[in-house]
Order: C-alpha cells, then sequence, then structure tokens
C-alpha cells in the first residue's frame, strides 16, 4: 500500500517552545484522516508542515513520496484550505473558478461548475456576500477541482452551523468517492469527525498520542468498570489511558495491545466511541498523573 | 461601579494628567514671572521719573503676549480634546468589544452605570479644567490688566468659569454621539465636528447679542489710531471709522460714521480745509490731517456690550453650556435605556 | 408548574429584516433547554431579549415573572454568558473577580473560587491572554457566583476544544444541580446539547419550528424507508419534516405522537441531532422554493 504522507522523527520548534515533537506518522491512500487535539497542540504545525508552508527543525517528511512543496507539481497534487475557509471577498464566484483554472493546470472546469451549480451557488455572487457555509462550499470546490491527490482542511467546519457543516461533510464524501482522493481534516467536532473519518491522527503536548485506522482502534478500547482492587490487577496486555475513582469503584479506559482476552470480573466491559476514547487520551495527555479522576459525577447521570 | 470605571480610565488619566503636570508648572512660573515683571517695569515705570508708561506697557505686552497665548489656546482646544478622547469612547468602547453585554447583566441598571461612568468622567473633567483655568487666570492677570481685552475670544474662553461649561457639554456630547453612532471613530470625528463648530459661532453669532448691546459715544481724537479705529475718506461717501475697539469691551460695530456735535455725518467736502489739494502722499502729510479733523470735534458712534457686562457674560455662558450639557445627559439617560445591547 | 421564560408572539425587527417572528415559548423552571439552529437564525436575538439587552420590536417577553433587565434586583436574578464570551482584555482574572463583587449583591465568593479552581495559578493574567477554554472558566465564575435563576448562555463552548468542551459543560451542569437554575444554552453542537438538555428548540429564519422536551422529541419522531410514492399506511396527524425521494424509494422524517408500525430498518428512531437537522433543512427547502 503507498502511503500518501510519511513523517519519520518530524520535529518543529519555534524558539525554544515546541510546536511538534517526535512524529511518526505512515497514512495510506485513499484515507480520509481526521486530525485532533485541544487548542496548541500542534495541528496547524502539522498540517503547515504537511503542505510546505512549514519547514521542519529536524526530522523528515514526505508527501506523495517527495519533500512538500518540493515542486510545482508537487504542489499541483496537494490541495490545502486554511482555517475558516479565506475568500476573496471581492471577487464573484465565477471570478474564483476563473482564478482557479488560470492558476492550476490540471483544473477541472466540468466539476468545477457541475459543484457550483449543485450547491446552489450563483456565479455572479460576490464571495464577500456568501454565508459561512456557502464560502466553505466555496473553497471545497476549488480545491477539489485543482484535482489534487491529498486534500488538506484545517477547521473548515469549525464556523459552520449543524445543517450547513453537515451539508459539507456530505459533499466531502462525494469528492472523495468520486475522485479517490486522501484527506486530512483537523477539527474540535469528534461527532463529525465519527462520521466521516477512517483514520485518526490525535496530537496533544505537540506529540502524536494515538494514530491508526479508526476501526483498529475502537475494537481495541474498552471501558471497563469494577472495584479498585479487581482495577488494580490488570492482566499485562492492558494499557490505562484514563482512570476514574468514585467510592470504592473504578472507571477505566484501556487499550488492549495484544490478544488477551478480557478477565471475567470485567464482564461489563464495553467499546468506545470515538469522542469518548479521544477524551480519555486527552485528558491522560493534559494530567499526566492522573489526578484527572476527582469526584465530579459524570455528565450522564445529571441528566 | 466607580472602581470599575476608574479602573477602566486610570490609564487614560493618568497619561493626561502627566501631560497637564507640565503645562501646571509652566503656569505657575508664567504667573510668578508676570507679576515679577509688572511690579518692576509697570509699576516701577509709574514710580520713576521720565519713564514713559506706553512705551513700557507695550514691551509688556509684546514680551508675554506669546506666553500667555500657548496656555489660552490649550484650555480653548481642552473641551474638544476631551469630549473626543474621554467622551466619545466612553460607551462605544464597551459596545466595539462587546463588554456591554457582559456588564449591563450584572446587578446594576444600565441607567445607574450610565451615571457612574458619566459623573465620573465628568467630575475628573471639570476638576482639571478648573484647575488650569484657576492657574491660568491667576498666571494671567497682570497681563489682562495692561493690555489684554477680557472680551477677546481667546481671553473669554480660557478664563474664569466659561471652560467649565464647555466642558461638560462636550463629555456629555461626546458620551451622546457615541451611544447613537455605537463606533468609536465616527464618534469621535462628529463630537469634534461639532464643537468646532459651537465653537467659532458661539463667539460670532450668539455671544454678541446674548444681551442688548447698548451704542457708546466716542469722540473722535488722537486716541482713536491707538485703539485700532482708522480713518477712511472717500470721495463721495461720509467719512467713516474701521475696526475701532472700547477697551474691555466687546465692540460689535466694525464700520461706523464720523459725525459732528449734531449727529449729522461728516463728508469730504465738510473737511475740506483739512484735505491738501494735491492729495495726501506722505505719513506725516497723514498725521496732519487726522489731526486736523480731531480738532473738528467730532465723533463716532459704537454698538457694544460694556466691560462690566463681562462676569455677567461669563456666568450666562457657563449656564447655556451646562444647560445645554444637561439637556444632553438627559437624551444619554433616555436613550441608554433603548440601546441594543 | 412556573415559568422561568415565556414568550407571546414576540418579534423583533433590525430596520427591514426580522431577526425573530412571533414566537411563542414557554420554558419551565429548572428545565436546561438547548437552542439550535442555523447562524443568524435568531439565536442570539432570542436570548439577548431574554436577558433585557434588546427590546422585543412585537409580541411580549416575561422572565422569571417580570419584564427582562426591568432592576437591578431582576438583574442579579439572571445570569449571561455572552456570544464570544466578552471580557475587559486588559482586566486580569483577579479583577474580574472584584467587579462582579462590586457589581452584585448576592456575589457569592466561595462559588466564585470553586469555579475559578482551574484559573486559580493565572489571577494576575489580563483576561485578553487567556485561552478560549480559560475565558469561558472565567466567564462562567463570574456567573455562577450571582447565583441566578436563570442561567443564559450563547454558544459558550463553540471555540473550546472538545476536553474543554466537555470540562465546561461538566462544571456548568455541576453549577445548575447546584444553584436548581434554569438553563438557556445555544450551541451548534447538537451532540454535546443531546447530553446535556432536556429541552430543545429550533430556531430557523427567526422562526421556532420545534420546542419541547428531549424525551418527547425523540420518542414522536421517525425516520421511515419505504418504495418512492408509497404514502399510504401513515397513522392520522402524521407530519412530514422532510422527505427525499430516489428513484427506488423515499426517506421521510415523520413526527407522530402516535406508534408507527414497523421495524427497522424501515422505521427507524432518530437521534436528537437528526431530528433538528431535518427541522433546518425543511425550513431552508422552504425558504428556497420561496
Amino acid at each position: 500500500m503507498t502511503s500518501v504522507l510519511r513523517a519519520d522523527g518530524l520535529t518543529k520548534h519555534y524558539g525554544r517552545h515546541p510546536g511538534l515533537v517526535e512524529a511518526d506518522l505512515d497514512i495510506p491512500a485513499g484515507r480520509v484522516v481526521g486530525l485532533v487535539g485541544p487548542n496548541g497542540a500542534g495541528k496547524s504545525t502539522l498540517l503547515g508542515l504537511t503542505s510546505g508552508l512549514i519547514e521542519p527543525t529536524s526530522g523528515t517528511i514526505e508527501v506523495l513520496g517527495s519533500r512538500p512543496a518540493a515542486s510545482g507539481s508537487q504542489l499541483a497534487r496537494v490541495g490545502f484550505v486554511a482555517q475558516d475557509t479565506p475568500v476573496y471577498a471581492g471577487l464573484s464566484v465565477g471570478d474564483h473558478l476563473r482564478l482557479g483554472a488560470r492558476l492550476n493546470q490540471r483544473w477541472d472546469e466540468q466539476l468545477a461548475r457541475r459543484r457550483i451549480a449543485q450547491v446552489g451557488l450563483d456565479l455572479s455572487q460576490k464571495a464577500g456576500r456568501l454565508s459561512g457555509g456557502q464560502r466553505a462550499q466555496l473553497a471545497l470546490t476549488i480545491a477539489a477541482a485543482k484535482r489534487p491527490e491529498l486534500l488538506i482542511f484545517d477547521e473548515p467546519v469549525a464556523a459552520l452551523d449543524p445543517l450547513a457543516r453537515r451539508q459539507f461533510l456530505q459533499h466531502l464524501m462525494e469528492f472523495v468517492s468520486e475522485l479517490e482522493v486522501t484527506v486530512i481534516l483537523s477539527s474540535h467536532l469528534l461527532g463529525d469527525l465519527e462520521r466521516v473519518c477512517d483514520h485518526l491522527v490525535l496530537l496533544a503536548s505537540a506529540r502524536v498520542q494515538l494514530a491508526g485506522e479508526v476501526d483498529d482502534l475502537l475494537s481495541t478500547h474498552y471501558r471497563i468498570v469494577g472495584s479498585r482492587d479487581d482495577v488494580a490487577h490488570l492482566p499485562p496486555g492492558f494499557d490505562v489511558i484514563s482512570a476514574e475513582h468514585r467510592g470504592r469503584q473504578s472507571t477505566l479506559v484501556v487499550r488492549r495491545t495484544d490478544t488477551t482476552p478480557i478477565p471475567r470480573s470485567f464482564a461489563n466491559a464495553e467499546r468506545l466511541d470515538l469522542e469518548e476514547m479521544v477524551l480519555a487520551y486527552l485528558t491522560r495527555a493534559t494530567d499526566p498523573s492522573g489526578a484527572a479522576s476527582h469526584h465530579s459525577p459524570a455528565l450522564e447521570t445529571l441528566r | 461601579m466607580i472602581w470599575l470605571t476608574w479602573r477602566q480610565f486610570r490609564g487614560q488619566f493618568l497619561a493626561t494628567v502627566g501631560l497637564l503636570a507640565v503645562l501646571v508648572a509652566y503656569l505657575l512660573y508664567l504667573g510668578v514671572t508676570i507679576r515679577d515683571a509688572y511690579d518692576s517695569d509697570i509699576v516701577g515705570c509709574v514710580a520713576a521719573r521720565g519713564c514713559l508708561i506706553d512705551d513700557a506697557t507695550a514691551s509688556f505686552i509684546r514680551d508675554y503676549r506669546g506666553p500667555v497665548t500657548i496656555p489660552s489656546i490649550v484650555l480653548m482646544i481642552l473641551p474638544a480634546l476631551i469630549g473626543v478622547f474621554w467622551g466619545a469612547p466612553l460607551i462605544t468602547r464597551e459596545l466595539e468589544t462587546n463588554t456591554h453585554r457582559l456588564v449591563w447583566n450584572q446587578s446594576v441598571t444600565r441607567t445607574y452605570w450610565l451615571a457612574i461612568k458619566l459623573g465620573f468622567i465628568g467630575l475628573v473633567s471639570l476638576v482639571l479644567t478648573g484647575t488650569l483655568s484657576v492657574l491660568l487666570t491667576w498666571a494671567a492677570s497682570r497681563y489682562d490688566l495692561v493690555g489684554g481685552n477680557r472680551f477677546d475670544q481667546m481671553s473669554f474662553a480660557s478664563r474664569n468659569i466659561a471652560p467649565l461649561g464647555y466642558i461638560v457639554f462636550a463629555v456629555v456630547l461626546g458620551t451622546l454621539l457615541g451611544m447613537v453612532t455605537r463606533r468609536t471613530v465616527p464618534a469621535m470625528a462628529v463630537t469634534l465636528l461639532i464643537i468646532g463648530v459651537v465653537q467659532v459661532l458661539a463667539p460670532t453669532l450668539v455671544r454678541p447679542y446674548l444681551r442688548a448691546p447698548v451704542t457708546v459715544s466716542v469722540a473722535y481724537n488722537a486716541e482713536t489710531r491707538a485703539r485700532g479705529g482708522s480713518l477712511d475718506i472717500p470721495s463721495s461717501n461720509p467719512l467713516s471709522i474701521t475696526g475701532y475697539s472700547i477697551p474691555g469691551a466687546l465692540t460689535l460695530t466694525d464700520r461706523t460714521s464720523l459725525r459732528n456735535a449734531g449727529g449729522t455725518e461728516v463728508r469730504a467736502t465738510d473737511v475740506k480745509d483739512c484735505l491738501a489739494d494735491e492729495g495726501v502722499t506722505s505719513t506725516d502729510g497723514w498725521q496732519q490731517v487726522e489731526r486736523c479733523i480731531a480738532a473738528k470735534n467730532l465723533h463716532f458712534d459704537l454698538e457694544a456690550q460694556p466691560a462690566n457686562r463681562y462676569w455677567s457674560f461669563q456666568w450666562i455662558e457657563f449656564g447655556a453650556f451646562v444647560g445645554l450639557g444637561l439637556l444632553l445627559s438627559g437624551l444619554a439617560f433616555w436613550r441608554i435605556r433603548h440601546v441594543r445591547g | 408548574m412556573n415559568h422561568a421564560v415565556k414568550a407571546v408572539g414576540l418579534g423583533l425587527r433590525y430596520g427591514q429584516r426580522d431577526a425573530l417572528t412571533d414566537c411563542t415559548l414557554e420554558i419551565p423552571e429548572g428545565s436546561v433547554v438547548g437552542l439550535v439552529g442555523p447562524n443568524s437564525a435568531g439565536k442570539s436575538t432570542l436570548l439577548s431579549l431574554i436577558c433585557g439587552l434588546l427590546e422585543p420590536s412585537t409580541g411580549t417577553i416575561s422572565v422569571l415573572g417580570a419584564r427582562p433587565g426591568v432592576s437591578a434586583a431582576h438583574l442579579a436574578r439572571v445570569g449571561f454568558v455572552a456570544q464570544n464570551i466578552p471580557l475587559y482584555d486588559n482586566l486580569t482574572v483577579a479583577e474580574h473577580l472584584r467587579l462582579g463583587a462590586k457589581l452584585n449583591p448576592r456575589w457569592d465568593q466561595r462559588l466564585a473560587d470553586e469555579h475559578l479552581q482551574p484559573l486559580r495559578g493565572d489571577l494576575k493574567r489580563k483576561a485578553g491572554q487567556l485561552s478560549g477554554g480559560q475565558r469561558a472558566q472565567l466567564a462562567l465564575a463570574l456567573v455562577a457566583a450571582k447565583r441566578p435563576e436563570l442561567l443564559v448562555l450563547d454558544e459558550p463552548v463553540a471555540a473550546l476544544d472538545p476536553l474543554a468542551r466537555r470540562q465546561f459543560l461538566r462544571r456548568l451542569m455541576e453549577l445548575v444541580a447546584d444553584l436548581q437554575a434554569t438553563v438557556v444554552l445555544s450551541s451548534h453542537l447538537i451532540s454535546d446539547l443531546e447530553r446535556v438538555c432536556d429541552q430543545l428548540i429550533v430556531l430557523t429564519r427567526g422562526r421556532v419550528q420545534l420546542a419541547g422536551p428531549v424525551e418527547d422529541i425523540l420518542t414522536t419522531h421517525y425516520r421511515l424507508l419505504r418504495p418512492s410514492g408509497d404514502p399510504d399506511g401513515l397513522p392520522d396527524g402524521t407530519e412530514i419534516i422532510q422527505a427525499l425521494h430516489t428513484d427506488r424509494q423515499s426517506t421521510l422524517t415523520v413526527r407522530s405522537t402516535l406508534p408507527i408500525p414497523g421495524a427497522a430498518p424501515h422505521v427507524q428512531r432518530l437521534d436528537l441531532e437528526e431530528v433538528a437537522l431535518a427541522y433546518m433543512g425543511r425550513a431552508q427547502g422552504a425558504d428556497e422554493q420561496d
């Protein structure tokens, strides 16, 4: 299988402040990759490194088999949509398409026109007057009509309302199946990512905390509830990601690292959804001492 | 609330006070210097034998015109500065940073909030302006006594209590305009414009008619020229005096006819004997003509607000601008309750 | 039951534009209400009307039994966290607390301190330097110490990352339980709302599309898959919210108070997000046909 992105010990420092530390990644082609993490965790740094906007301090990164932004043809193969989907406010939708056609040799005019019609945009409308959702659709169309092999989005849906978000992601998925493109997408909205992503990269404190196929990840993570004694004597083969203790009872999120069966005392072990899994890692990353297990009631019990 | 207002305003206040402290020091120094000069040059001249008092006062005025004018200008533009930089942003800054949505949902009403903010800034502006005005009035008092005209716009607007009225008006105007425009820069621009217009219109179109002017008869003599009155002798029209100012008064008439004791206008033909046949060319000749005409017991009439009305005018303007300020603040308090949050 | 908020025919015009039209609502005391809708649907307008920041153009609104913002005593009973969490950027965290203590007679310093726990190392920092999560934390502490009976929050978690969002909502819910307050909360993140809310309001184009207890909404909405052009077999009173047709089958999102016969995959229950999106989609579709 070919890799779209391969990083080896990838590190970026801004002065003494670490932007990204020792990232090892291998992302296969054809995936929709969700990139998650707290603000300032290194998401934008990783996306910048991938698109060639930033040079690494050390380590290597290969995108589509070569150094990012190494040449014009390499640039043509990568589409990047920055945060808040910037467009030229003074130019019309049609002007944007002309601009795209001038600047990209592989421009697919037919695809662009068809998409613009599909999302109901008026070619003569000024981009400055578009709603957030329409602007995102325009940026998506322009990025896709480049016919890139890799499409990168930095929080494309953060400012959108639920409906616009849903429509944007729907169109994105249509592009993915039509163009066979790999997509990397950063977002805070884990529910959305769960719906569209098949690969996940989780960053926190400038380090990769978790990376892999979503299905694989979800099938190896469990929430188990048991007495403190039980959870203290977990067999090897389980990594404790997060622990919450209340009274004599403990709730753990664990990752199974081999094929060891779950002990019987944890008969109630259950799979997690993507959001809970990610939150467990984020909690661990921001509070490595495990002090996160304070005695606040879970949200669910308050409802 | 007072704490919050002070905390928000602290930086600006200290910067302004820092600047004005320089002015205060200068005014103290100026006041002492002018007093010393007055005692030695004017009082001393009167006492001394052979000293020409006219020359002494002329040189005294010449020496201190600049040093007195500079702080007078500062006081004249102070209302505009405070209205623009303190009044206009008072509310727009909150609206622009959305903090009004924070503070209007604490347990204080908007009316109270505005009362404290406006009251605090208004009071601070009043105290600052009052201090400067008192100091300038004191520092310039000998200068005003010797040669200044207290009704002169620059003196009138920068001394005694008139500046206090302007400052009240300016602060409230800026605040109200901020509330209406909701944006700092337009509010500042409109505030500056309105205060500028008022400062031009008030002394030219309003002040002269605050009370019914009186008619003053002035004899035409050697003093007339020294008071700025220049004689014009046209061939067909009556003789006229232009630019005469009555000492200490607000003179309203710029050009007026020269009349004889019976009140009839005097024409060139009436003073034929004073005019050389060939026409007058040299300065000496012209002075001779003036002396000749002055000997004919002529006079001219002027409309004026006499010098003894100075304080009445100071109070009227102070009262009018404070009244305007109160009216505008009434509008502001009515308006604040309906400002869109 | 007493109502924390009661609006009748509430409307607000900005010049020519209707921000909110004919909004009739009752929010029971003690409920946690989620408010969702597209951007510029009128969510912030409605919340501002509840807090008395705006005056209605038409209709009436009563909050805790009085006109919103009518007096200082009434303001003290309502807590508001505005959109984008406005704070005085050049005031420190500690100064914000002082502000709160000075401007609120019912100020509860203990509650403020409790909610400021995560920021106790940052008391001397200016609010302008705080992260989104920290701003939200400070705003929550400010509003908590008022001990309000009604708490109104306008997209408080919009700028937060997942963990900060989860923590904020958790603290908010602790506070609500502590104060037994009514909460109205707008958000684009319906899955978050589903976790914390017991009432939902869907607002689009300035009109209330749906309002009611989450439980009722979840039990009365269905997605039906059926062959194209087969509208039969729906109980009386079934309302079709949204219909998507392909050549072979129709997908209907419907509301029905009566149970609909059938089983998955032909009859499915929906989660809250699906229901809300269907209502938003319907309003948008209707708008495009105009």
